[in-house]
């Protein structure tokens, strides 16, 4: 039956931005997490990849996470001396998580999940029709 | 009467196939909506599909371009679309486009599972079974 592999699609796009809003909360609730020894790395941003790929028990391609990765861009520095963190400079290095990035990739995700809900309700009173049929 | 109200049975079972194929591509766009470099796809229009199926003859033997009987048969998927416009990460799939098309197939099938019903509720009439 399509329509039942249409709904496995659809709650495998749900599955990948549920990771996804996942590491966003993990970004934002680390977006303030310094290291504590001198010159300590602090947290590094976490990203999401996503990839079309076959589902081999459906047969059919759907969404997956196809890893976790980390942002590789600087860390902001902020002069600090009095910081458990700090360099010889005085520089404690914050967390590459940019708040409004994150918020804006969580708006993201909240619409795909939803279109995603949209497809599987649709989906869902296509094939009660299909069952209706059988009256 | 022709019970089989002249293939009206087969071209709605034809359609309501073609239908929920439809629906696992739209399916699996909006899936991708975040995949870098995914392109939006779609199945070769029913209007095609049929103009290719319409045999001369009954009982022909299956063509080429038929459409499957069978529901493991898969109609191809052969249209690629332009995309509208490319994300950044060279996705193209363009979300309002594809709820669109989300919604189409679904008032589309209402239509033929409707019609089907009606058909059904004629044919038990004309043989006394109500």
């Amino acid at each position: 039956m399509e329509l039942g592999k249409a709904l496995a699609i659809s709650a495998a796009g749900m599955d990948a931005q549920t990771t996804r809003l996942r590491v966003i909360a993990e970004n934002l609730a680390n977006q303030d997490t310094t290291g504590d020894t001198p010159g300590a790395a602090p947290y590094r941003r976490k990203t999401v990849e996503f990839a079309n790929g076959l589902d081999r028990a459906l047969g059919v391609d759907t969404v997956r996470v196809a890893g976790i990765d980390t942002d590789q861009s600087a860390f902001p520095l902020h002069y600090d001396p009095s910081h458990p963190a700090a360099n010889a400079q005085g520089y404690v290095q914050l967390p590459n998580v940019n708040s409004f990035v994150e918020l804006m990739d969580m708006r993201e995700a909240e619409r795909t999940y939803s279109a995603n809900l949209t497809v599987m309700q649709a989906t869902r009173s296509m094939l009660s029709r299909v069952i209706g049929m059988l009256k | 009467m022709d019970l089989l109200g002249g293939g009206l049975f087969d071209l709605a079972e034809k359609r309501l196939l073609w239908l929920d194929q439809r629906q696992q591509v739209v399916a699996q766009n909006i899936a991708n909506a975040d995949t870098p470099d995914y392109q939006a796809r779609d199945l070769t229009p029913f209007r095609t599909l049929l103009a290719q199926s319409v045999a001369p003859v009954p009982l022909a033997a299956p063509q080429a371009g038929d459409l499957p009987g069978d529901p493991a048969q898969a109609v191809p998927i052969d249209t690629w679309r332009l995309p509208d416009g490319r994300a950044p990460d060279g996705n193209a799939v363009s979300m309002p486009a594809e709820l669109t098309r989300e919604a189409q197939t679904e008032d589309a099938q209402q239509l033929v599972t409707n019609l089907y019903e009606a058909y059904a509720g004629m044919v038990r009439t004309a043989i006394g079974k109500s």
